[in-house]
């Protein structure tokens, strides 16, 4: 989309990198693009298959940053990564001075792994969109997939569509895919089952776990980065053990550590290569926190989040 | 080619269950609920195996479980003299005959690989030894490669026999099963009904077809010294994997990476020695007591990846790269770091590098 | 360690322990069968891998000459884990050993040459094995000069060995970061006393082993020497596992430090990837 690079050529200036997206292996996966020339600026797109959150690049070593105090970091943020964005800022972990946010209304983007499943796909020759549809030429000839076969799950739940905080908005805000009450449907869903089934569907999804912590490295506001609790050595506090208990604990303690504090984001779901439904634990956290305390993470950047605080005033626990 | 038995869409579970009764059998296979990545499992009659999508782990896993004993030890108090403490160890080795099912002529050749490192020597591991000689694979014409494949690029192909005992062809709806090892032969028993001449003309003409195709382009020559030349051009690898978020992803994918760490867990006065699988992304990997990490940042990390796979390993190992072009990697990198890009760019003019 | 599996150490009961410095220990140890304690045979250089069970295992050089049969030596300073419960054996407990491991120092290549060794703390350790070794063949090698240095006298290790190393025909020069009472030796760093000492490269081996920032400055003074890359030795150290060349941690470019190591001249040293 040329709006976004006309965007922020104008701002160039003013900028000494831009975190974006530009194009992966193929045409249909994209990757995180860090511009620090004007003439690279044509490397810069933003599609449907544009997944990545990039706010983590703010944070965590080594971080991309300005050299020349006089200049910014510019970033591209679509609704759900403004609020990782707001998140940060709220823990002062980035200083927001220093940004120039270049905000992107989304629509969602494609998961390709869910059409994956539809249909195994061989020898992708093209992928375009035709209004809401996506249509995929393969060996097979032409599939269409409507946005509930294509989108990623969290894209289906989304709320937030617009950038809650931008400098620049790059587009026309666009309507959200899910109704406010709409938005936890899948933790709902899945708490209609009882308990023993819901206990075989964690032991079957974690036993997949191979504990290569993408999860935990994607995400923008897992910074204790090379001092986890998950690896340290002394006290070794985690098992290298496999089995499921083990894989669940780290990822209890990954949610935990998170709650409050996770803006639902989906990208710890989203780069699981055994594609196991991480984020519906922190939806699941998310809910807890809306219900006892009111609150939303990663809307009001002057907020402190609940679990960052003490209120002995606190009614909601 | 050997001998050729046809196991029809309505036979494969009985033909698999036979299989069951004499090996511990891995199948690719998907979660009950139909979504999650496909990888090899242990089978269990009634699992449906999934042939037709890419497994997003190699079935490395059947010879180098991701964790397992090497040793268990027992500290033992004497009833009479409580201060004396007898200190016991254990080292057995328990392995059941195994056979993988549907493994990919990438993961069948990544096998002859990770064989050059733990039995080549100067040492060998005997527990890796007692697992690779009791481990049948049975390989599968590939016809399902995407955009991140490059098995032609490496030394392989999407209809390779390396390190298979017997191959599996897609013909129609079933599947031809051949003998390419002596080994093999006996394993074809009972499976289905001898070939027809029709059905191995079909077979044929699949493996022919499938030969045909050239999986990825990628020009190796010289990575081994190419890549030393660009070790410290730290530019270089600013821009390959400054993207990299550090995690094992494509270490844990990987069908040729091996690396381990061993780690002691007791409870009280016993307990095992443990080898799993480490990845060198990880921070940890070669953090030594002092403090001091030889490979601090996620770029000297991902730059060790690559030239243990195209400078060092083929250094040690007569030019033989330790990759075999699987495209997990790439496909499964969540910032779509691509090797390929890496290994090509070690050669060009870096302004030129994307 | 065991014939049969390189992962499974022989146990070993420790039979001294000698407080060197306030946080190095040496361990002296036997091997429980004897007729392995009999037959075991390693080449100056080497090293093993000590366990401790329920901690695991690190490596250090074997600092007892290979003539000495009653037992094997280990130096261990505390710094992680595993040298911390190291730290808490006493005479009698039991260990997990798995040795030799690793190349050697070229001990017959180095006959009919002067040889300077130069140490800096625990670094003493791996050049101790060396250093007998050579004056149990005294007469084949030409001069033989110690510099060691610590930061203080009580950081110096062996010194119960020094008077000994003397009498049999090495010339001693010790030194100290800082002047301290009592000291009559030298104070200053050891790159500085080595260009005060300033030998001839002249048919000359340097062995140098200590901390990465005496190395690296060592190194420098004996580049000015006119010292060759090929003259000079070290051991190197990385974080290890298997100690037998599989497990991938240790790994300078194509070499394992483990299995090709931890010996090397500089000139090898040179030809490497600088993954240090």
């Amino acid at each position: 989309m040329n709006e976004l690079r006309k965007a922020i050529e104008a701002e160039w200036p003013r900028l000494e990198v831009v975190i974006g997206w530009g194009l992966g292996f193929d045409p249909y996966h994209t990757r995180p693009l860090f511009v620090r020339r004007s003439e690279d600026l044509s490397g810069l797109i933003w599609n449907p298959f544009c997944v990545q959150n990039l706010t983590g690049y703010l944070v965590k070593t080594p971080v991309v940053k300005a050299e020349d105090k006089a200049k910014k970091v510019g970033i591209c943020v679509r609704g759900c990564d403004s609020r990782s964005l707001v998140a940060l800022i709220q823990e002062k972990l980035v200083v927001r001075d220093q940004l120039l946010v270049f905000g992107i209304p989304c629509s969602g983007t494609v998961d390709w792994r869910r059409i994956a499943v539809q249909t195994p796909l061989s020898g992708v020759k093209s992928a375009r969109f035709e209004g809401d549809l996506l249509l995929v030429e393969d060996n097979g000839g032409v599939r269409k997939f409507s946005p509930d076969q294509y989108l990623a799950r969290r894209c289906l739940r989304c709320v937030h569509p617009n950038p809650i905080i931008h400098d620049v908005l790059v587009g026309e805000p666009v309507p959200p895919r899910a109704a406010p009450g709409n938005r936890y449907r899948d933790v709902e869903s899945f708490e209609q089952q009882n308990l023993p089934d819901r206990l075989a569907f964690w032991q079957e999804e974690l036993d997949r776990c191979i504990r290569c912590y993408a999860c935990r490295n994607a995400c923008p506001l897992c910074i204790c980065q090379d001092r986890c609790i998950a690896e340290t050595r002394e006290p070794r506090w985690l098992t290298q053990r496999m089995g499921v208990p083990e894989k669940f604990l780290f990822h209890f303690i990954h949610a935990l550590h998170l709650a409050g504090r996770c803006t639902e984001c989906g990208e710890c779901e989203r780069v699981c290569p055994m594609e196991i439904p991480v984020t519906l634990m922190k939806e699941k956290l998310g809910r807890i926190v809306g219900d006892l305390m009111g609150y939303e993470a990663g809307i009001d950047p002057e907020a402190t989040p609940p679990l960052l605080t003490f209120n002995p005033a606190e009614t909601g626990i | 080619m050997g001998t050729m038995v046809f196991i029809s869409p309505e036979r494969l579970a009985a033909a698999l269950d036979r299989l069951a009764e004499r090996f511990d059998l891995w199948v690719p296979s998907a979660s009950s609920r139909g979504g999650g990545a496909v990888r090899f499992r242990r089978y269990a009659s009634g699992t449906t195996p999934v042939l037709d999508r890419l497994t997003a782990l190699s079935p490395k896993e059947a010879v180098q479980p991701q964790v397992e004993s090497l040793l268990r030890f027992r500290y033992t108090k004497d009833a009479e003299d409580p201060g004396a403490i007898q200190l016991s160890l254990e080292d057995r080795i328990e392995v059941k005959p195994t056979l993988v099912f549907g493994a990919r002529p990438c993961d069948a050749r990544a096998f002859l690989l990770s064989d050059r490192v733990f039995l080549e020597g100067p040492y060998v591991d005997v527990y890796y030894r007692a697992r690779r000689e009791s481990t049948f694979l049975a390989g599968l014409v590939c016809r399902e490669g995407d955009s991140a494949c490059f098995c032609s690029a490496v030394g392989g192909g999407p209809a390779d026999t390396a390190g298979s005992d017997l191959r599996i062809i897609p013909v129609g709806d079933g599947l031809v099963i051949e003998a390419l090892q002596e080994r093999g032969e006996p394993l074809l028993e009972g499976l289905g009904e001898p070939a027809s001449d029709s059905i191995q003309e079909a077979a044929h003409q699949v493996v022919e077809e499938v030969s045909g195709r050239c999986m990825g382009e990628l020009d190796t020559s010289g990575s081994i010294d190419a890549f030393k030349s660009r070790f410290q051009d730290g530019d270089y690898w600013r821009e390959v994997a400054e993207r990299c978020l550090s995690c094992g992803v494509c270490t844990f994918v990987c069908p040729t990476c091996y690396c381990f760490t061993i780690t002691d867990e007791s409870r009280n006065l016993q307990g095992e020695r443990l080898r799993s699988w480490d990845s060198c992304m990880f921070y940890q990997y070669s953090l030594e007591a002092s403090g001091h990490n030889p490979r601090p940042t996620r770029l000297d990390r991902y730059r060790n990846r690559v030239g243990h796979k195209f400078s060092y390993f083929p250094e040690k190992y007569d030019g033989q790269f330790s990759c075999t072009g699987c495209g997990r990697c790439v496909r499964s990198c969540p910032v779509s770091i691509d090797i390929r890009r890496a290994v090509a760019g070690l050669k060009e003019n870096l302004c030129e590098c994307p | 360690m065991s014939v049969l599996n390189p992962y499974c150490p022989d146990l070993a009961t420790v039979r001294e322990v000698i407080q060197e410095t306030a946080n190095i220990r040496t361990l002296r140890l036997t091997l429980d069968d004897p007729e392995k304690m009999r037959q075991f045979s390693f080449q100056p250089g080497q090293v093993g891998q000590l366990s401790v069970f329920g901690v695991g295992e690190s490596t250090f050089v074997i600092n007892s000459p290979p003539t000495c049969k009653d037992y094997l030596q280990f130096s261990v300073m505390r710094v992680g884990e595993v040298t911390q419960r190291l730290h808490q054996l006493t005479v009698g407990d039991q260990l997990g050993v798995r040795a030799p491991l690793g190349n050697s120092f070229p001990v017959e290549s180095m006959e009919g040459k002067h040889i300077l060794f130069i140490a800096g703390g625990i670094g003493m350790a791996p050049l101790r094995t060396l250093l007998l070794t050579l004056l149990g063949k005294r007469e084949r090698y030409g001069d033989i000069t110690l510099i060691y240095g610590a930061r203080s006298p009580m950081d110096l290790c062996y010194r119960y060995d020094f008077e000994d190393w003397k009498a049999r025909g090495t010339e001693m020069v010790l030194t100290v970061d800082q002047e301290f009472p009592g000291w009559k030796e030298r104070v200053g760093f050891v790159p500085t006393v080595l260009s005060e000492e300033s030998p001839s490269p002249h048919n000359r081996i340097a062995v140098v082993c200590g901390p990465p920032i005496m190395i690296k400055f060592v190194l420098f003074g004996l580049k000015e020497l006119e010292f060759e890359d090929r003259q000079i030795l070290t051991t190197l150290e990385k974080r290890m596992k298997c100690g037998i060349g599989i497990c991938g941690r240790c790994n300078i470019g194509s070499k394992y430090v483990c299995v090709d190591g931890p010996v090397f001249d500089f000139d090898q040293i040179r030809q490497m990837v600088p993954d240090l």
